[in-house]
């Protein structure tokens, strides 16, 4: 849900318009307290000035009062009960003076203390104190010695009048002087007017500078003649709040005042908690300094207020905002959610799921029918794949059937492992699709062993239904016995016939004589076979003919090889050399042959595995193109155990009298001299004289045509072999055969020579080579 | 390798004996089959041939025994043969030769056949 569009758009939203809204109210609060500090400087000026009016118009009063008085002293005489009672008069009638006196020049007076009375309203009472007493003194007083010495009126510095007015106060002084008979000018009096600081306090308590602000006046010394805390009163500015006063300030407010410029200043302020705006200005007559002093955050405490308010009004704007954004879109996106839910019903392959309803035509209406659209789509899609899928599985399961009987067509189901005595093979066949057209095949019979690898052209059904048919005709004639070139020009013909589609078939195949380890193989277009002979690869050469099933009667030359032991043959198909990587590279003869030789040492079936795994390897993501078949087959080295060493003894006799004779006292000896045992003499000479006596009936040799024989033995047995160039005559098949077991009247007289020969040995093997026909009869003795 | 044969007649019981001693070969079947040929002539009731010595038959030889026992039993008469050494048995074995021939295993079968032949003649 944090993820929604819902919560996106309220946060997003929410926060633009905070941060908007509080801009706002910032540079509002910003501009407004401008505002109210720019208007409170013109309302302090005003104050100030009309604060100095009113203090001026006081001052001006007593003044005024005070020389009219004194001017009437410098013209007219009186007697000092006369002053007294002029001084009464002023007194009573000017309330805004407190006290006033009339000193006279004590050098003038007969009394040396002078006179000097003093008519005050102390306590709202006329009272009269005399000035000229002893206590008091007034020719020692400041007011009279100040204003004798300026000789011109003024104000003096505010005191506490001890024995006199009994306050604080200040005095406006003026010294009057007269001119006597010489002509001399000469001090006559001091006449002063006394002011009660009360009284100017009084005027500046009137000012309203809201709750905290207040007025303060000083004299011009920095006395503070009126503040806000009363006890500060007469104390210099620096000693009164010594410890918070900003004084570089104050003393630079002081002096600008005094020097007749009003200054205004906002600062941290005694008396007052946080910053002040004060205005100060000074008094013309006395040069007192007068300030003004508001609290700021007082002034300001509207604009807070103001600013709270707007701040939670802003809170419920936002939040109202937010709600309505959240049902807006909550409209919006629920038939996102609904498609949302209704895909995922889909994905699980639901698809009659409905969707949620499309009103109007945004985009959500478009996407909600889109999304139909989609799913109608994907109905069919999903019948159409299901019904293809089926159908694929079916030729699948077929394919799979199809492989497992290819593979039961060969020796042991495609991969095979054969340890015999003298040899072992090993071969496995890996088609490129389910089935393929790579065969091999092996037979053992007796001391011959048979094999074969081909491989049909192109890959896949066609190729391996034309294989089930090669490797059937290979399995018969393997089973016949027939030479490899032979029975190559036979698979041929049996593979052409009625190949319309000129499938082809390419074979190597091959006979090994285990007694002499000579090979005898013939090649239809197969890729030569490798031998692996003490640690180096030989590729075979081999004359070949044309790939089976395209053309008939052709001829096919027969090869030997003569195999040593310990050699290791490699037949394989061009899948192998053929396979590609993902740079369209091919494995190659020479990587495979060195494969070949890598793998030397391995175990049969571990080094066809290696082998096939290096193919893998090379060929990486590439799929494998041909069906692969590799055949290895191994001969024992000679030490192996069980190993038989043949000896054989040959001779050569010439047809004529006797010949039977000759040849069996030439058996017997052999036999004698090869050491076979005495009991099974008479076996092998049998089988040599019905041999023998076959060739010299039916081979149609010159009367002094020649037939070699050869006896080899061993321990576990004994092989005879016949040559003779006489015309290609195979006893095996072609001799006459009696019927055994016959009533003598039906019996054949003769045809039974063959029938001994197939019963007395354990194998019989025929072939027609370099034009002489040979056959060979093995026996294995019984004690082996 | 040579063949001798011996032939004794026992005319009272009409009984021809050919004995072998050597080997029955190809080069030595020719003569043998002249000789048996001559016995059989002779129209005897029995020919026996007594193999008691004889090492060695090849098919040569058998195919003379397979003539002369169609022969013989054209006529009526009867070919045996006794005293098989093992090895000529097999042979015959092998070839299921003579499947109905008469064959004795020694002088002792072969005489006890001969008295209940004799007895057959008299009508006994």
């Amino acid at each position: 849900m944090s993820k929604s569009i819902t919560t996106r758009l309220i946060v997003l939203l929410t926060l633009c318009s905070a941060l908007i809204m509080g801009t706002g109210m910032l540079v509002d609060y910003r501009l407004s307290r401008e505002e109210i500090l720019d208007r409170l400087h013109m309302e302090s000026r005003d104050t100030i000035k009309s604060t100095i009016i009113d203090l001026e118009n006081l001052l001006d009063g007593v003044e005024g009062s005070t020389l009219f008085l004194a001017r009437i002293l410098q013209q007219r005489d009186y007697t000092q009960p006369g002053l007294e009672q002029m001084l009464k008069d002023i007194v009573e009638n000017n309330e805004d003076i407190y006290g006033a006196t009339i000193a006279l020049n004590p050098q003038r007076v007969d009394n040396p203390l002078g006179f000097a009375p003093y008519y005050h309203h102390k306590d709202g009472i006329l009272t009269y104190a005399d000035l000229a007493s002893e206590q008091y003194n007034y020719r020692s007083q400041a007011w009279y010695t100040d204003t004798v010495t300026a000789g011109k009126p003024g104000w003096v510095e505010p005191y506490y009048d001890e024995g006199g007015g009994e306050v604080l106060m200040t005095t406006f002084a003026v010294p009057v002087y007269r001119v006597d008979e010489q002509g001399d000018r000469f001090l006559y009096a001091v006449v002063t007017a006394d002011l009660t600081l009360e009284e100017l306090q009084r005027y500046l308590q009137r000012l309203r500078l809201g709750q905290s602000g207040f007025a303060t006046m000083l004299s011009r010394t920095g006395i503070i003649l009126s503040g806000k805390n009363p006890a500060n009163t007469m104390r210099h500015y620096s000693e009164a709040h010594s410890d918070e006063l900003d004084s570089s300030t104050w003393r630079e407010m002081f002096s600008s005042v005094l020097a007749g410029q009003a200054v205004t200043r906002q600062l941290e302020c005694p008396e007052i908690f946080g910053r002040c705006m004060i205005r100060m200005d000074a008094l013309q007559s006395t040069g007192w300094p007068v300030a003004v002093i508001y609290s700021e955050k007082e002034i300001l405490s509207p604009l807070r207020k103001f600013q709270t308010k707007s701040t939670a009004l802003g809170l419920i704007t936002l939040l109202l905002m937010s709600l309505a954004v959240y049902f807006v879109t909550r409209r919006l996106t629920r038939p996102l959610a609904a498609l949302a839910q209704a895909s995922d019903d889909i994905a699980r392959g639901e698809l009659n799921t409905p969707l949620p309803a499309a009103r109007g035509d945004d985009e959500v209406a478009r996407l909600v029918r889109s999304f139909a659209a989609m799913k109608k789509d994907l109905k069919s899609y999903i019948a159409d794949l299901e019904a293809a899928t089926a159908s694929r599985s079916r030729l699948e399961g077929e394919l799979t059937a199809a492989r497992e009987i290819q593979m039961s067509m060969l020796p042991r189901g495609g991969e095979a492992i054969e340890r015999f005595e003298e040899y072992e093979l090993w071969a496995r066949v890996r088609p490129a699709k389910s089935v393929g057209g790579d065969l091999y095949s092996y037979y053992r019979s007796g001391r011959q062993l048979f094999i074969a690898v081909g491989d049909v052209s192109d890959k896949g059904v066609p190729a391996a239904l034309f294989m089930a048919k090669a490797i059937s005709l290979i399995q018969q004639l393997a089973g016949a016995e027939i030479e490899p070139a032979p029975a190559m020009v036979q698979l041929n013909n049996a593979l052409e016939a009625g190949n319309d589609n000129c499938m082809f078939v390419t074979l190597f195949l091959g006979v090994l004589d285990l007694d002499n380890l000579q090979l005898r193989f013939a090649s239809a277009g197969h890729t030569p076979p490798s031998l692996l002979r003490a640690g180096k690869v030989k590729v075979l050469k081999q004359d070949d003919g044309a790939a089976l099933g395209l053309a008939t009667d052709l001829e096919y030359p027969g090869n030997t090889l003569q195999l040593e032991p310990g050699d290791r043959l490699a037949i394989y198909t061009d899948g192998i050399d053929e396979a590609f990587n993902e740079q369209a590279e091919m494995f190659g003869f020479d990587r495979f042959n060195q494969c070949l030789a890598q793998t030397g040492q391995a175990p049969l079936a571990a080094a066809g595995s290696d082998i096939f795994a290096a193919i893998d390897h090379h060929a990486g993501t590439t799929a494998q193109s041909d069906d692969i078949t590799l055949m290895l087959l191994q001969l024992k080295p000679d030490d192996h155990p069980g190993a038989t060493k043949m000896d054989k003894i040959s001779a050569h006799f010439s047809r004529g009298k006797n010949l039977i004779s000759q040849v069996l006292d030439w058996i017997q000896q052999s036999l004698e001299d090869l050491g076979v045992p005495e009991d099974n003499h008479m076996v092998f000479t049998l089988v040599t004289e019905e041999l023998v006596t076959n060739v010299d009936k039916y081979a149609e040799l010159p009367v002094d045509g020649i037939i070699e024989i050869t006896v080899e033995a061993s321990a576990a047995r004994v092989a005879l072999e016949f040559r003779d160039k006489g015309i290609p005559f195979n006893p095996l098949q072609d001799a006459q055969r009696a019927t055994l077991g016959a009533d003598i009247e039906s019996a054949e007289i003769g045809g039974l020579g063959v029938h001994l020969v197939t019963q007395l040995t354990d194998e019989q093997l025929y072939r027609h080579s370099d034009g002489h026909n040979v056959l060979r009869v093995t026996k294995l003795l019984q004690d082996v | 390798m040579e063949l001798k044969t011996a032939v004794t007649i026992d005319e009272e019981n009409s009984v021809a004996r050919v004995a072998l001693c050597g080997a029955l070969n190809t080069d030595t079947a020719p003569g043998f089959e002249q000789n048996l040929q001559k016995v059989i002539a002779g129209g005897h009731q029995l020919t026996v041939l007594d193999m008691k010595d004889l090492d060695y038959i090849s098919s040569a030889g058998l195919r003379v025994i397979f003539k002369a026992a169609k022969q013989t039993k054209a006529a009526g008469h009867r070919l045996a043969a006794a005293n098989r050494k093992p090895h000529i048995d097999k042979v015959f074995e092998i070839l299921k030769a003579l499947p109905d021939m008469a064959v004795f295993a020694n002088d002792q079968e072969l005489d006890d056949y001969l008295d209940s032949m004799q007895k057959q003649v008299r009508g006994d």
